[in-house]
């Protein structure tokens, strides 16, 4: 596979991973273009151990989880519980909200529930976070709670 | 969650159309690769350089004192050090990328034992290397002036206390901050994966 199909088929699912994970565009996008970067730099020592990717992803989550000036900025409170009523968002405030609350997870979890967002198979999942098929199978599912609470807690999917 | 589906969807229309196109993403990846690396080539070309220079300089000018030769040795060692420990380093960054996240924090733990190990010793060894080849190279240069001697040990000897009393213990705290840092976040990942 060649670098250019390669990105052209990743480059958006990574993108909103690391969104996902970081909740800033500029950021995100900063994020992506260090894994593609890798991802040039190691094209030709890929040996087809695992699917090319789970190696994207794992590259990708490891840049999220690495860079220590997006830890100082991501938020370390909880939303309140209390909010406004809701009113009908557009779909692009809902995803803004989606963001928010994804923010306010732990950072494995942050990477976890963007994979499973993405789509990726919990045995994929648990391959790229590092983690045990039934660990991830667990995790996933109160990370899945977590999220709920809080997306109602924001007037959403009620 | 009976709206994961909905998620998955409102997850899929984020806006991806602004992402650079390919062709400008390999412009990119080049120039950023190079940059990145500019810093440690430049020191390895350095380091390579000062010692093939220093070399040279003495199978050409042919010392008459055994310090000369004892100062330039230790200097070329320096060098070694140097080059070692950043070609070193650039093999662990190409390394760093294709491992699982528990395996990435078993990392971040062995560049931070590296790290201290390098200040306390690697650099400890390349210091007193560098700094003990110049005090002896310069000695044919200037020992028949006493005034000469007296101001070139001088000076010498305080750019080498500037170097291990002030800069290196700033350095070092920048870094032990850095390493902090690190640590804590370290742990605080560790505690999220062990966390079932």
């Amino acid at each position: 596979m060649e670098f250019e199909e390669i990105y052209l088929k990743y480059s958006p699912k990574i993108y909103r991973v690391c969104m996902g994970y970081i909740n800033d565009h500029e950021q995100a996008r900063d994020l992506m273009q260090e894994t593609f970067i890798s991802v040039w730099q190691n094209l030709s020592t890929f040996k087809n151990q695992s699917h090319i990717s789970t190696w994207i992803f794992r590259i990708a989550t490891n840049k999220c989880l690495r860079a220590l000036e997006v830890a100082k900025k991501m938020p370390k409170t909880e939303l309140p519980v209390n909010l406004p009523a809701p009113h009908e968002e557009s779909q692009h405030e809902k995803l803004a909200i989606l963001y928010k609350c994804i923010a306010t997870l732990e950072e494995i979890d942050r990477i976890i529930i963007s994979l499973v967002l993405e789509d990726l198979p919990q045995a994929e999942i648990a391959a790229i976070v590092g983690l045990s098929n039934g660990n991830t199978r667990v995790r996933i599912y109160r990370i899945k709670e977590k999220l709920a609470f809080k997306l109602k807690a924001h007037g959403q999917f009620e | 969650m009976d709206n994961l589906n909905s998620l998955k969807q409102l997850w899929q229309t984020a806006d991806t159309e602004s992402l650079p196109g390919a062709g400008e993403m390999l412009r990119m990846v080049k120039s950023f690769r190079n940059k990145k690396l500019a810093k440690k080539f430049t020191i390895i070309g350095m380091a390579f350089l000062l010692a093939v220079v220093l070399g040279v300089g003495v199978y050409f000018a042919h010392p008459k004192m055994l310090t000369s030769y004892l100062g330039a040795g230790l200097m070329i060692a320096a060098c070694g050090v140097l080059l070692f420990t950043n070609v070193r380093s650039l093999k662990r960054f190409y390394k760093l990328d294709d491992c699982s996240n528990k395996e990435f924090i078993a990392f971040l733990e062995q560049t931070r034992l590296n790290q201290i190990y390098f200040y306390k010793n690697t650099q400890v060894v390349g210091l007193t290397l560098a700094s003990a080849g110049l005090l002896f190279y310069v000695y044919e240069l200037v020992y028949n002036n006493l005034f000469t001697l007296i101001l070139t040990y001088g000076l010498t000897l305080i750019y080498v206390a500037i170097l291990v009393f002030v800069v290196r213990p700033r350095i070092f705290k920048r870094e032990a901050r850095k390493l902090s840092d690190t640590m804590q976040r370290l742990k605080t990942l560790s505690k999220q994966i062990d966390e079932l």
